[in-house]
Formats: C-alpha cells, structure tokens, sequence
C-alpha cells in the first residue's frame, strides 16, 4: 500500500459521505420528522376530533364496515391511539369489481371515533408523506428504496472509516471551539455531532438497512421457502394467509369481548383489528398488539372464530431470528419509546441530520480554503457549493411550506394532497434555483431566515384557519396539535437563529463583487 | 428518576473531561496532578456507571439501555456546547444537576 491506512480511510469517509450526502441529509431529516408522523398527520386534519367518550371506536368501525364494504373479503381497523386520534379502515374490493385507478383493489376511509360515521376530513398525506419519502424518496417504490439502501449503505461505510480516520477521537472528545477559521469549527462541530450520537448513527443505519432487508438480499429466503413466500411471511410477520370461503352466510360474533380478552392478556387495546370473509361460516378475526410498550416490533396477534367468538390461537413468541429482526426493526421505528425517549431519539435524529450538513460544509469549506490561494473556485467545488445550499436549506423550507400548503390551500380543490405535495417540491425548486443563481453567504441567511418565518408563524396560521389553535389545544391537553404547533415554532426559532448569525457574518464579510460560488466556506475563511 | 440520569451522565462526562490537560485548564486553570488526574477520570467512569442505574429502574433493562445511551448524547452535547460559551456553568453544573434530579427522584409525586 503506497498511502497509509488512515489515508485510505480518510478518502473513503470522504468520498463515500460527499456523494450521498445531500440524499442522507433528505432521509436523516424526514425521517426525524416521521418519528411524529401520527401528530402531523393529527396536525393537518383538524376536523378529527379526539375521541370523544362515546361507544368503543372499533365496534362502531366494524357497525360502519357492515354497512359500507358487506361484500369485501377482508376488513382492518386501526383504532386510535395515544398518538393519533385518527378511526382508520381499510378494506379489501370484492375480486371482479371495478376499482378507482391507483387504489390498488383497496378501500380506506377515516371515521369519527365517536359516532363511527365517515368524516369528511381535508384531503392531506399528512406525516404520511414525510415517512415514505424518508425512504422512497417520491420515486416509484422500488427505485427509491434501492437508491436509499444504496445511500444507507454509504452511510455505513462513512460512519466505519470515519471513526477510523479520526485520529483523536478521545483526545478530542470534548473539543469543540465556536469561531476558529478555516474549517476548524467545522471539523470540530462535525466530530462531536458524530462521535457523541455514535450508537446512535450506527444503529439507525444498520437497522434501516434491515427494515428493507429482503428486498435488498432476497436469495436467502428464495433458497430456503422454494417459492412458498406465504409460508415465509406467516412465519416471520404473522402475516396470516387468506382464509377460503365457505359461502355459508353466519353473523359476524360481537367484537366487544375480544377486545376485553385482549385487554386482559396485553394490558393494552389492540392495534389492529382484521376480519376476514365477515358475514360468512368461515370468518376470522385477528387481533394485533399496539406497538408501544415493548421494543421488539414483531407482532403478537390473538386470531379468534369470527361467529362463535372463541380463541382459534395467540402467536407472538418468534424464533430467534424473527425476534432479532422484530427488535431491529422496531429500534429504527420508535414506536415504543415513550415521550421522553422519543425525545431523545429526535435530538440524535437532529445531530445525525446535523452531522451530514456539517460533513458537507466543511468539504466544501476546505476546497474553498484550498481555492482562495489559487483563485478561482472549481466547477466541482460550485456544484457543491450549490447543492449544499439548495438540501441543507432548501429541504427545511420546503418541509415548513408542506404544512402551510396544508392550511391555505382550498378544501375542495381535487387532487388536493397531491397539491401539497407539489407545493413542497415547487418550494424545493425554487431554493434550489436560487442555490444555483445566487450563491453564497446571503442566500444561506435568507433561506434560513425564510424557514424560520414559516416555522415561527406556523401557529398564527393555524390561528387564522382553524379552531384548534394553541388558545384551544393547550388547555384541552390537545397535545397533537399544540405539540406540533409548539415544536414547529422552535424549530423555526433554532433556524431564526441560525439566520441571524449568518446575516451578522455577511455583512462582516469584505464587500467585494459576489464571487460565482462562494458559500459559507468564505465566511469560514475570512 | 430519569432527571438524575441525566445528572450524574453529565457529572461523569464532566469528570473526564477534567482529567485532560486541555479541559482543564480551559475551566479550572493549570495542568491537574497525576493523583487528581486519576481521581476525576476514576469518579467521571463511575458516574457514567451510576448513570445506568435510574434509566434500568424506569424503563427495564431493554429500553432501559435504549435511553441511556440517548441521555449519555445529550448530556455530553449539553457538556461540549457550555465549555466555550459558559464554561463556568459548566463546571456548576457538575454537582447541582445530580442534585436536582436526586431531589426530583426523591420528591413525593
């Protein structure tokens, strides 16, 4: 080897972070944000109420569910829980009936918990969409989560060489020092943002790449199910196979005690109820433990005789494998973290957000400091330069615009959530134009400065169009809305901050003609 | 209960950032003694092991270790951020935090 070993890790820590970077800075901070994904989705349909005392949500559903979908194969219902105030079904068409395009042979509706009649709520993705675009990326399926794979595989390899490479990693732990040029800050910003959050950047990282794990290496379970994947998945997921019909029509036994008996084994409500063939001889229902409580995401199910009421069977004691899967898988989720702990997984969520940016800055900080004695920047560096400023401060913007998409768009309009979509990538679009037309340290500050209005007015906007603002949501304990209202301001806060100090910087900065791609690196510089 | 796990993480982590020659003297002036080095670095790794202890007692041994690792990130975040901006808070800090969550611990709920 002609260059040390550190050397080599250092290039690949470099190179394996620059040029996934902007994509793992999307996936960290959408994926943050998806760890409220129930309360966005609460937050931008504000005509659902909490549950209100009335009739147990779930039975009213399956009321509703006789009435709407009599014919349908299969039934779920996701009662609401402490996290979301949302009455959810889902139901399977009938084979052989025409289905709308695009929802792919199923029926969906929200209810009101109260009185089980179908809501008319805003149309909206909610959380929804920062969830899947946390690892799909708004690409079709399969594409995007073969490209985040490929990024999360990125990840893993500068996470391994980084913590190789840095030479003083405990010397250095502590060391932070604000104000020091020419990347210093940077460097040691993006060393305590790393080293401190560590198991929790390894951790996130290797179990996403398990979250998606058949996908990426499916010969495995090929060689070993020959084909059988029904066999596979009741194994692994509890995914129960299909129930034949035996056209024999029967009443469909009262939910009510099931619940009960699930109270009784679980000390919880279920996540999850499912009924296949309703109103046949055959019927089923399945029961599905709520995900809170326990780590391990591997569910446990209660299936009962869906006429006479009586416990068919109860699995949730996986193999080892499964179990390990199940904890993985449930760790990356965190569903069952509780309010501080989730808390915590936020703020590592954030610093892994921030590391990346970090990361990039000073790439981009150092080539410049590199530049500047050779005089002009490169087209590589005003790449960079460019897509820095148009992610690390462009997402954010976009991100805040989605939720006032939600508010002021009409309620009527068709399409509607699609639109809010669009609003989200049009703002994106435009961040990034203006990242490619007008670099440097201004354009930092007043896209900054731009988010944190957005985050900071949110509440006013939610004032002015709905009934739930923060006068109604704090005292009612409304945390949903109040939370998100509340949460949405302080991020606006950190980036108001964030604006403040990049404007001080620009207007210390030599007053010289703006120089094609000069980014926050300067500022680092001078 | 989870306010002193927070406490004596940051105690710890404060402990053995004293026990380096750089940190120390940023907050207490001068190089520390060899004796006082090992001193701070012993006490700084059995808080941080005591730092275990209230997060197992309220949230079990799984999740238990979950958060712990995350209330060991945000205590040396909290560390690292207050030693150049106000680094004799930081030092205060040490004694009153595990203070406060033991008296939050012991108060009557």
């Amino acid at each position: 080897m002609k260059q040390g070993f550190r050397q080599c890790m250092a290039w690949l820590h470099t190179w394996s972070g620059l040029l996934v970077g902007w994509i793992l800075f999307a996936v960290f901070l959408t994926g943050t944000a998806s760890y409220f994904r129930g309360e966005i989705s609460d937050w931008m349909r504000p005509e659902l109420h909490a549950p209100a005392a009335g009739g147990e949500p779930a039975i009213l559903a399956i009321e509703t569910l006789k009435r709407l979908a009599p014919d349908s194969p299969t039934w779920f219902v996701f009662p609401p829980g402490e996290r979301n105030s949302e009455l959810r079904v889902v139901w399977r068409n009938p084979p052989g009936k025409p289905t709308p395009p695009g929802s792919r042979g199923f029926g969906n509706m929200v209810l009101d918990p109260a009185t089980g009649e179908p809501v008319t709520a805003r149309e909206s993705y909610g959380g929804e969409f920062f969830y899947r675009f946390h690892f799909q990326l708004h690409m079709p399926p399969l594409w995007g989560r073969w490209v985040v794979g490929f990024c999360a595989m990125m990840m893993l390899v500068a996470i391994i060489s980084g913590v190789i490479t840095h030479r003083r990693i405990f010397a250095d732990f502590f060391t932070f020092r604000p104000g020091k040029g020419a990347g210093r800050s940077w460097l040691d910003a993006h060393n305590a943002l790393a080293v401190l959050a560590l198991p929790y950047h390894l951790m996130i990282t290797y179990t996403g790449l398990i979250t998606l794990m058949l996908m990426y290496m499916p010969w495995g379970v090929q060689a070993v199910y020959k084909g059988d994947r029904g066999g596979f998945q009741a194994e692994v997921f509890g995914v129960a196979p299909p129930v034949r019909r035996a056209n024999q029509p029967a009443p469909l036994a009262p939910v009510g005690p099931l619940l009960e008996e699930a109270m009784r084994r679980w000390g919880g409500p279920p996540g999850r109820i499912e009924v296949q063939q309703p109103g046949d001889a055959s019927a089923i229902i399945r029961l599905t433990r709520r995900d809170s409580e326990q780590i391990s995401s591997n569910p446990q199910t209660l299936t009962f005789d869906g006429v006479r009421g009586t416990l068919l069977g109860a699995s949730g004691e996986p193999g080892a494998a499964a179990a390990t899967r199940g904890v993985a898988y449930g760790l990356h989720l965190g569903r069952f973290a509780s309010p501080l702990v989730r808390a915590l997984f936020v703020l590592s969520g954030l610093a892994g957000t921030a590391m990346v940016a970090t990361g990039l800055v000073l790439w981009a900080a150092k080539q410049r400091h590199r530049h500047a004695r050779a005089g002009r920047a490169g087209f590589g560096l005003r790449l960079v330069e460019a897509l820095n400023l148009g992610t690390i401060a462009g997402l954010p913007t976009a991100m805040l615009g989605y939720f006032w998409a939600n508010r002021l768009l009409p309620l009527h309009l068709a399409d509607r959530a699609d639109w809010e979509v669009y609003c989200f990538f049009l703002l994106w679009g435009l961040a990034a134009l203006q990242a490619l037309f007008w670099p440097g340290l201004r354009s930092w500050a007043t896209q900054f400065a731009a988010a944190a209005l957005l985050g900071l007015l949110l509440p006013v906007l939610n004032l002015l169009t709905t009934h739930r603002h923060l006068g109604v949501s704090l005292p009612a304990g409304d945390w949903a809305m109040a939370g998100t209202d509340l949460l949405v301001a302080a991020f606006g806060l950190l980036l108001g901050l964030l604006s403040w100090r990049l404007f001080r910087r620009a207007g210390r900065a030599p007053v010289t003609r703006p120089v094609r791609g000069a980014g926050l690196a300067r500022a680092e510089g001078a | 209960m989870a306010a002193l796990g927070f406490g004596l993480a940051y105690a710890g982590f404060l402990g053995l950032c004293l026990a380096m020659d750089r940190h120390h003297a940023e907050l207490l002036r001068g190089r520390p003694a060899a004796g006082r080095r090992w001193l701070l670095r012993g006490v700084g790794w059995l808080l941080l092991g005591l730092s275990l202890l209230p997060c197992l007692a309220l949230w079990g041994v799984g999740i238990g270790i979950v958060a712990w690792l995350g209330l060991l990130t945000v205590a040396a975040y909290s560390l690292v951020h207050l030693i150049p901006y106000a680094p004799r808070l930081a030092l205060w800090l040490g004694p009153l935090l595990p203070l406060a969550g033991l008296a939050l611990s012991l108060a009557p709920t």
